[in-house]
Formats: structure tokens, C-alpha cells, sequence
């Protein structure tokens, strides 16, 4: 469903992503994982169409997006739920989601998906009304997921989706993605939170110092060595010997 | 009584041409987030134009109107270009960051602006060079008397047509699809990217219509007058960023507020303590917004944006 090959995206003459390949297929969760500062939120924002590559490819349903706007990126039906959620402060719970709706000129049925995101979340429903700057990190999280699904997509991005929440919120989130697994939307998550991210995914890279290091799937590997071989460097270390 | 009454009511007319100057002002300021110095200058020009077609071809009231908004669209296109094209999103610094644009941009269309408006003057002066020029009023200015008060029919038009542009277009930015993607855009740029709005066109014609608008409060302002100097562009930047500060920047409502406030206070002040006086009471009143603490100041830039 998504290709990237050989992707690579600068910030000035920091060098974040240095030439990135994976693939995440369609149906299926697939769980991006690493470090602080690996370069994860930059692929991201480069798969949004936010940041320019220098170059490589992303290929959606076959069809390249390097080079389209954002605009164009959502009307193909890939959306991403940005890092630290950024709702929109100043408007309330339901004009987020219509913003959220902006590509979409069906108006009763946009109507219906704003009644069925208030179904599905049911503290949102309670605050419709509410401006989303006074929402809990977790409600504005649940508005973030629900923002980005008015606008119907294929193939849902969140970008640490869990980054400072308490557990039970996390827990909450977390069956959400698997709820929306099961209804046939395909999701791309960068995690921090690997316990979690190895629950719900069929499929996981590791991402380290802008380049993929390792890939696999969920029970291939301990979780334990997986997250010491992510997070404490230890690849890092014997790479680092001549 | 009746004295503080006619005080009264000059008062708020002359507060609907300083709302009319203000609105323009807090559009810019809610759409993009950034102050435009070359605000005043740009319908200054505008009005010039106007001016030199009243004198050069005796156009008529109605066409020198039109000339007068269109120039301020085009001349604002050209200031927008400059000073405001939206950038590429940085997310160094947008990301993580839900707060309003306070970014080294700002810092940059400030000080272009600052240059555009020295020569935006420079070419006014150069249109018309001298010092004092006749700008075609609206109507023949003879009062209307209701007992001892008196009233000026154009002054009353324009208050009107200020009060009404108002709450039209602060209904519309409210309710319509088109003002929440403002709304939206002005608070998160980054965000209204990702749902897929055209953030720099948006902010393009949100621009415009800033521009549209003070050219309309130039014509209308200056018919009054019956005269346009150089200093105008300069008059109306400062009148109006004291009514829109005072309505809270930003504030579409606000502005109507901020003028009606700066009027009455102007008119009683000038009656009381004189010309300098006035003035001293406009720059008190900046002051003292500015100073206090105000809960509609704070919300003003962040939350209310266009409320």
C-alpha cells in the first residue's frame, strides 16, 4: 500500500533521514520504532507532503507522492495525526472535525461521520461544544485520530500517538488502533512505546540516526532484546567498533 | 446635556470611520498573525490614485471609490508578496509548538513592511506632489437638525455601513466553511496544512480582503475630509492600531468596540482639554491597554482570533 525507497529529507545541513526504505502493507498495522532524534516524526512530515525530500520515492496505492501538496496527500486517503496532536486550539471539538473534513464536499455525509466519530468517542460527543485547547492531552489525542479520519483515509499515519499519556489513556488509544485495524483501515505508527506498538502490529521496523537498521515481525523476536537493540544503542556500540 | 449628547454622538460617528480603519487592520492580524506596518501607506496610495483621477479626469464619487479599493487590493497584492508570502512550514519550529506563529518571520515582515511603507509614501508623493489634495466628497454636507443636535448624513452612512461590514463579516468567519479554514489557518498553520487546506492562497485572499477594506475606510474616511495629504497613510495605521488594540488585535468585534471607545473618547477629550489633549488621551488609552492586564487583550492573538 505505501512504498518508500531510498527516502531522505535535511533540515538545513542536519541530515535527518539518510535514505529510508520500507514498506507497509495494506490491512495490516506496521509499527515504526527508535530513538529520540532517529528521524521518525521527519518521515512523517515527508510522507504528509510537509517537508520536501531531497530524494527517493513514496509510492500510495501505486502512485507517487513526492512532489504533491499536502492537500493533494489527504484527497489520495493517507492522513497523519501529528506528534503532540495539534488540534486546533481556539475552535471547538466539532469544527475540528470539520476542518478535519476540508477535501470533502459531501456535506450530509460528512454530517453523519461527525455523529459517528461522537459514537465512537464519546467524550468528544460530551464536549462538541468545548473549545479543544481545554481538552485533556487524551481527549485531544482522541480528537487528533478522529480529525484525521474525516477525511475517510485508506491509510491512517499517528505519529507517537501514546508520547505522554497515563497508561490507562495509552491502553484506550491503543484499542482504538485495533478497532480501526478491523474495519479495514490500514495504519502506519511511529511508537516509542514498543510494548504497546508490538501488540497491535503484524509488522515493525527499527529506526535508528535516519536510516531503517532492522526489520521483522512480532514474536519473532523477544520484545526485550528488540527494545534494548532500539533503545539502548546496542547495535550502535558494535557498529562502532572497527 | 445637549452638548454632551452632540459630544456623544460625534463621538460614535467618528468611531465608526475608526472601526472601519481597524478592521482591515485585525483581519491581517487574525489571518496571518503579523502586524502590517505598511497598512496605512497601502490605502494611502489607494487613495491618491483616486485622488489624482478626481483631478486629472473629474472622475465621478462612485468611480473613485471603486479605483480607490482596487488599487488597495493590488497595491496590498505587492505588499503580500513581499512582506507576508506564506513560507514553507518549518517544523523545527511550528512542530510540538501549539502556539500562534511567534517565529523569526515576524520579526522579518515587520521590518519589510516598515520599508514597504516609506515607499509606498515616496510614490504617493511623487503622484501628486503637492502637499494638499482634494478627494470628492459623498454627498453635499449640509447637517440634519433633530432639535438642537446636529447630525452629518455621510458621517451617519458610513457608522452604519462600519457596524454593519462588522458583524457581517465577523457572522460570516464564524459560520461559514470558508472562515473556519481562516480560523484554522491562523491558529495552526502546520495543522491546517495536514488537513488539507490551501494555507497559502487562504492567507493570500484573507490578505486582500484586509486590503479591500482599508481602502474602503480610506474613501470613506477621506470623503469626509474632502482632502488627502501624505500623512494619511500614517493617520490611519495609528488610529487604527489603537482601535484594534483596544478591541483586542486580532478581534473583528473588537475593532467596532475599539472604535467606538477611541471616538467618544476623542470627542470628549478634544472638548475638554483641546487638540493636544485628544491626543494625549489616544496614547493614554493605548497605554493603558497595553499595561492592564486585560483578560480580552490575552485572548485576543491566541484564542479569540476572529471571534
Amino acid at each position: 500500500m505505501l512504498e518508500i525507497a531510498d527516502l531522505a529529507t535535511a533540515y538545513g545541513k542536519i541530515q535527518a533521514l539518510k535514505g529510508v526504505s520500507l514498506t507497509a502493507k495494506a490491512n495490516q498495522v506496521t509499527c515504526l520504532l527508535g530513538p529520540n532524534g532517529a528521524g521518525k516524526s521527519t518521515l512523517m512530515l515527508t510522507l504528509a507532503g510537509i517537508l520536501r525530500p531531497q530524494r527517493g520515492s513514496v509510492k500510495f496505492e501505486g502512485e507517487e507522492l513526492v512532489g504533491l501538496t499536502p492537500a493533494q496527500i489527504v484527497a489520495r486517503g493517507m492522513a497523519l495525526v501529528p506528534e503532540n496532536r495539534l488540534v486546533f486550539p481556539g475552535l471547538t471539538v466539532r469544527e475540528n472535525l470539520l476542518a478535519g473534513a476540508y477535501k470533502r464536499r459531501d456535506n450530509v455525509a460528512i454530517r453523519s461521520d461527525i455523529e459517528a466519530m461522537f459514537a465512537r468517542f464519546p467524550r468528544l460527543g460530551e464536549r462538541q461544544e468545548q473549545r479543544a485547547g481545554t481538552l485533556s492531552g487524551g481527549e485531544q489525542q482522541m480528537l487528533a485520530v478522529a480529525r484525521a479520519l474525516m477525511s475517510r483515509p485508506r491509510l491512517l499515519l499517528m505519529d507517537e500517538p501514546s508520547v505522554g499519556l497515563a497508561p490507562m489513556v495509552v491502553a484506550e488509544i491503543f484499542s482504538i488502533v485495533r478497532q480501526l485495524h478491523q474495519e479495514g483501515v490500514s495504519l502506519f505508527i511511529v511508537e516509542q512505546n514498543a510494548h504497546m506498538a508490538l501488540k497491535v502490529a503484524q509488522h515493525f521496523y527499527l529506526m535508528e540516526q535516519g536510516s531503517v537498521s532492522f526489520s521483522g515481525n512480532p514474536g519473532e523476536l523477544a520484545a526485550d532484546e528488540l527494545i534494548q537493540r532500539a533503545y539502548l544503542g546496542q547495535q550502535r556500540a558494535q557498529r562502532s567498533e572497527p | 446635556m445637549t452638548q454632551a449628547l452632540q459630544l456623544l454622538i460625534d463621538g460614535v460617528l467618528s468611531g465608526g470611520s475608526y472601526a472601519l480603519v481597524a478592521l482591515g487592520l485585525s483581519l491581517t492580524f487574525g489571518s496571518l498573525r503579523r502586524l502590517n506596518l505598511a497598512y496605512g501607506a497601502t490605502a494611502m496610495l489607494a487613495a491618491y490614485v483616486g485622488a489624482w483621477l478626481h483631478a486629472q479626469y473629474q472622475a465621478p464619487v462612485w468611480l473613485v471609490a471603486l479605483a480607490v479599493v482596487a488599487s488597495a487590493i493590488l497595491t496590498g497584492a505587492y505588499v503580500e508578496r513581499l512582506c507576508f508570502a506564506s513560507p514553507r512550514v518549518d517544523p523545527t519550529q511550528s512542530r510540538g509548538l501549539p502556539v500562534a506563529g511567534a517565529d523569526g518571520q515576524e520579526v522579518v515582515a515587520l521590518a519589510s513592511s516598515f520599508a514597504i511603507w516609506m515607499q509606498l509614501e515616496q510614490l504617493a508623493v511623487n503622484l501628486l506632489p503637492r502637499h494638499l489634495n482634494t478627494f470628492p466628497s459623498l454627498a453635499a454636507a449640509q447637517d440634519w437638525q433633530l432639535g438642537e443636535l446636529s447630525v452629518r448624513p455621510d458621517r451617519l452612512l458610513i457608522g452604519l455601513a462600519a457596524v454593519a461590514l462588522t458583524l457581517g463579516l465577523a457572522a460570516w468567519i464564524e459560520r461559514s466553511r470558508a472562515g473556519l479554514s481562516w480560523r484554522a489557518t491562523a491558529e495552526l498553520r502546520i495543522a491546517a496544512h495536514l488537513v488539507g487546506m490551501p494555507v497559502a492562497r487562504l492567507q493570500a485572499v484573507g490578505f486582500a480582503c484586509a486590503c479591500a477594506l482599508s481602502g474602503l475606510a480610506a474613501f470613506a474616511v477621506l470623503s469626509l475630509d474632502g482632502q488627502v495629504t501624505p500623512m494619511f497613510g500614517m493617520w490611519m495605521l495609528l488610529k487604527g492600531l489603537v482601535a484594534a488594540m483596544l478591541g483586542g488585535l486580532g478581534s473583528i468585534r473588537g475593532a467596532l468596540w475599539g472604535g467606538l471607545v477611541l471616538g467618544v473618547a476623542e470627542s470628549f477629550s478634544q472638548e475638554l482639554w483641546g487638540a493636544q489633549g485628544r491626543e494625549l488621551c489616544t496614547y493614554g488609552l493605548l497605554l493603558m491597554v497595553l499595561v492592564l492586564p486585560w483578560q480580552r487583550l490575552r485572548r485576543g492573538p491566541l484564542n479569540a482570533g476572529f471571534a
